[in-house]
């Protein structure tokens, strides 16, 4: 009982017999004039009293509901892989726009993890997260001069100049940082594409250049050198467009792409994602072919006539006459959900690419949607951390609980028989239990791992490493309750028990059981944080849980290397820091209950 | 003490056989046939030619024979130090565990060495001055040191003294190509231990400090010790001489059992630095399947585990008098 409560208690009584008289102290019972808290309540309160462990228990808390409730939002696809989206800085920025190019954007072109914005005054602006190389290649300002068109691809970037001149910069894989000779001459450029791996030039005599990753890409021109108009590149295709409104296949092998639908008719624009392409005609119909993935052929009703069309690594969007957009397709990042304000805005030309859209309006503002960045950065293939992060904690904090439970229930039940019974039974549980304690742990682990865990299915095998953890961690608990039954044994209720002729049994589950709870929750809670320790560390060595299945410790697996401690410290920083709160958290929240529960644990 | 120690050895023989029978179990449960690995480069062109040799194969590893007798032969082969054949190393497996023995050893010991010389007097002052600021601000750093898994320990090292400041190499155990005398060969492999070393002992601080704490406070509650005091000993002697003996009993304990601990947990440590120790080459057979050397391994982490317990119940019985009793 606190010195207050004890001080409100004396002055209510001074005060009601000031006011009732000498009566009413009569009727106060025992408990009313001296407060008596069950056990309970005082655990609760020296709990609350602890700051420490409140704070941890916060903590815990928000990242318990975080991580349990999460996923029903950030919902992870086992299978998702995206290689342009691989080891992306923290960001939320990829779409925004430098505020000077706000107001005359001419235009946008977008590469995989950056974007390239053209000024009406012929300014090049770059922003999002544009790798080192291409910042550091790009060409100055001065030195292009007035750019007049971009292009952007994977990750390198084409820009033409008022006088023709072709500048190419970035990543230099394929040669595509430097101009090959037979494009170095040319000045009557027309339009210039890049893709993944590739460039192309169309010049205004309908000729069409290309260089880049030529095994993917095995670009033939032939019979149409001299009426091309416009070409678009696909991740493995590149399709034309003549002069006279018909395309084209400008390959020599035939895939997806180059099975042109015959009854096109007169085609007045063409855009390509990744693995589709999409045509529309001059009477604003919109048709798709090529290998048709994440639903991108399902066009939607669209009111008027298309006049344009762009399209992302897996979506396109359209604008008709009146000036109305339409976007359909893959919509992982939210990039073919056309936000209501861009519907009723006046549209006069739409920049898509890859994963973002930037709507111009007639009154020359910048709006945009899809993929801002990825909050913590993304993964070496590409995955977004935060998902995974939010993931791999559920199954984390699972592999913790069931071990934890399987081994609280082997460690009580053992440790109370041994207990209780002694004798006998004492001896051979308590050698069982030295034999599990003398396992190495880890070599154990790994090996069961390895050979029971390749083959049998994941999903079994995420519960194999919970079986480990839990068979393999009851010997200390187990020693505790033993102990404490020991000392319990003997006291008078368990004669009193016996006397009444209850089972024996019964008698350590329900009557003395009871009494030793606080030890178990408290090593419960401590043991929770290192089973999840152990099984990161299984999981980081590669013997527990394995990809694509996310946990804490196997998104660290692919940090072992100085190449990603140094250049994608969100790699490995997140995930750490995560793990290692949590486990301190629930630690500290241990030690707290521990403190809380006995208080002479304190005083020692 | 003799009876004693002769009960601990029985019983310890006996914890050994379980093991490895467990063991045996387990190496059996390997998906493959040993007979047809062993007989792999014999042409499958004559069926009957190949079954001979399959039998011949099968009888000469004893797999013919019940799995009692398999067994059997098993461990006296492994009692013998006949740890068999190293697919992937083409050696025998007992010449591969020599050297990453010897490295495994040292960085165990060492870091039991330095960390105890740390813990133990930090947990002492820690006692001596408990709730103050100081043991606070350790008790709390403890705890973030025992919650924090060795391999963020070693992220987080490498981050700042392998890659920003460059004082220690990335991992590795030598210098490629370095040459030079003894003395400067151990040094540059000393070198290359350093930071491994550092973050093992960093990483074990946490619970040591936490339990010598707790025994010296336990110790320093005991009557004695307000006797020591009341005959007027000095402080100095009251801690060290009368408290710390006492506490000394549940520490032995626990640097035995931490001991063995880390022999399994250097596995993470030598696997991240890439130090060539038996933790590394565990990981490297299992990912190689080669599951003679694993087993060796564990047979030898086994011992280790055995061998520990037995120091434990005897030290016991050295520091403890109370204990030969019973």
């Amino acid at each position: 009982m606190s010195k207050n409560s004890k001080k409100k208690s004396t002055l209510s009584l001074i005060f009601s017999r000031l006011l009732f008289g000498q009566k009413e102290r009569v009727e106060t019972s025992v408990l009313e004039e001296e407060q008596v808290h069950s056990p309970m309540k005082t655990i609760v309160r020296n709990f609350k009293n602890n700051k420490l462990s409140m704070t941890g228990l916060i903590i815990f808390v928000t990242m318990f509901l975080i991580v349990f409730i999460g996923p029903n939002f950030l919902k992870l696809d086992l299978s998702y892989q995206e290689v342009t989206q691989q080891n992306i800085a923290p960001t939320s920025s990829l779409m925004k726009v430098p505020s000077k190019l706000k107001g005359h954007v001419k235009q946008i072109a977008i590469g995989s993890t950056f974007s390239v914005g053209l000024s009406d005054d012929g300014k090049v602006y770059t922003w999002g997260k544009p790798k080192e190389k291409m910042i550091k290649t790009m060409p100055s300002q001065e030195e292009m001069g007035k750019v007049v068109q971009i292009a952007a691809g994977l990750d390198h970037a084409l820009a033409l100049n008022s006088e023709g001149k072709l500048f190419s910069w970035g990543n230099d894989r394929f040669h595509l940082g430097s101009l090959p000779l037979d494009v170095q001459g040319v000045t009557n450029i027309k339009q210039i594409a890049a893709g993944y791996q590739f460039s192309i030039i169309v010049t205004d005599d309908g000729k069409a250049f290309g260089w880049g990753n030529t095994n993917v890409i095995d670009f033939n021109v032939g019979k149409y050198q001299g009426q091309i108009d416009k070409v678009v590149v696909a991740s493995s295709g590149v399709i034309g467009l003549t002069k006279d409104g018909k395309v084209i296949s400008l390959m020599t092998k035939e895939n997806g792409y180059s099975r042109i639908p015959q009854d096109l008719g007169k085609v007045v624009d063409i855009a390509s994602t990744s693995n589709a392409i999409a045509a529309v005609g001059d009477d604003g119909k919109v048709t798709v072919w090529g290998n048709i993935t994440k639903n991108v052929d399902k066009v939607p009703q669209i009111d008027g006539k298309v006049v344009s069309i762009a399209a992302g690594r897996y979506h396109f969007t359209a604008i008709t006459d009146d000036g109305k957009t339409y976007s359909w397709g893959a919509n992982n990042f939210k990039q073919s959900t056309v936000p209501s304000s861009i519907q009723k805005a006046d549209v006069k030309a739409v920049f898509s690419g890859y994963y973002q859209n930037y709507a111009i309006t007639k009154d020359g503002s910048v709006l945009t949607w899809g993929l801002k960045g990825y909050v913590f950065g993304s993964d070496g293939m590409g995955r977004d951390m935060l998902t995974r992060l939010i993931s791999g904690g559920r199954l984390t904090m699972t592999i913790g609980a069931i071990a934890v439970i399987i081994s609280t229930i082997i460690g009580v039940t053992i440790g109370g028989i041994s207990g209780y019974y002694g004798g006998k039974i004492d001896m051979f549980l308590m050698r069982l239990q030295e034999v599990v304690a003398g396992i190495p742990f880890l070599p154990f682990a790994m090996i069961l791992s390895a050979i029971v865990g390749n083959r049998i299915s994941e999903t079994q095998r995420i519960a194999l490493i919970m079986v480990i953890l839990g068979l393999l961690s009851w010997p200390s608990l187990c020693r505790l309750v033993r102990a404490q039954v020991f000392a319990e044994r003997e006291k008078e209720f368990v004669t009193a028990a016996k006397a009444m002729g209850v089972k024996e049994n019964l008698i350590v589950f329900k009557h003395i059981l009871p009494n030793v709870i606080s030890v178990i929750i408290v090593n419960a809670t401590l043991d929770f944080a290192s089973a999840m320790l152990t099984e990161s560390t299984l999981s980081y060595l590669g013997f527990g849980v394995i990809e694509p299945n996310p946990t804490w410790g196997n998104m660290l697996n692919g940090s072992n290397s100085g190449v990603v401690i140094q250049e994608y410290w969100w790699r490995w920083v997140i995930p750490a820091v995560a793990l290692g709160l949590a486990t301190i958290c629930i630690n500290i929240i241990g030690d707290g209950l521990r403190d809380a529960i006995d208080p002479k644990s304190q005083e020692r | 003490m003799l009876k004693y120690i002769a009960k601990r050895i029985l019983y310890i023989i006996f914890v050994f056989f379980i093991m490895s029978i467990i063991m045996f179990g387990i190496f059996k449960m390997v998906p493959g046939d040993p007979a047809a690995m062993a007989i792999k480069d014999v042409p499958k062109t004559d069926p009957v030619v190949y079954q001979q040799k399959y039998d011949a194969a099968r009888e000469r590893l004893g797999l013919d024979k019940p799995i009692p007798v398999q067994y059997v032969s098993w461990i006296t082969k492994m009692l013998s130090g006949d740890f068999g054949y190293s697919e992937s190393y083409r050696n025998d497996v007992i010449n591969i565990v020599k050297e990453p023995m010897g490295n495994t050893i040292f960085i165990n010991i060492f870091n039991v060495v330095a960390a105890l010389l740390i813990t133990i007097p930090l947990g002492i002052v820690q006692a001596v001055k408990k709730h103050s600021k100081f043991d606070n601000v350790v008790q709390v750093g403890t705890i973030v040191g025992y919650s924090l898994p060795s391999f963020i320990v070693s992220l987080v090292a490498i981050y700042f003294f392998a890659i920003k400041l460059q004082i220690f190499p990335v991992s590795g155990m030598n210098t490629p190509g370095f040459s030079g005398t003894g003395w400067e060969k151990f040094l540059d492999k000393m070198y290359h231990f350093a930071l491994p070393l550092i973050v093992m002992t960093v990483a074990s601080l946490g619970s040591m400090t936490r339990f010598v704490r707790a025994a010296m406070i336990e110790a320093l509650s005991m009557d004695y010790i307000r006797t020591a005091r009341a005959k007027g000993l000095t402080e100095k002697v009251v801690i060290y001489s009368h408290a710390f003996r006492n506490a000394l009993l549940p520490i032995i304990t626990l640097i035995i059992g931490w001991f063995l601990g880390i022999f399994g947990g250097s596995v993470v440590i030598e696997q991240i630095f890439g130090l060539n120790g038996l933790g590394k080459l565990l990981y490297t057979s299992l990912q190689a399947q080669d599951y003679n050397v694993v087993l060796a391994l564990n047979m030898f982490y086994f011992v280790i585990a055995i061998v520990g317990n037995l120091i434990t119940d005897l030290s016991y019985g050295l520091v403890d008098p109370r204990v030969k009793i019973n």
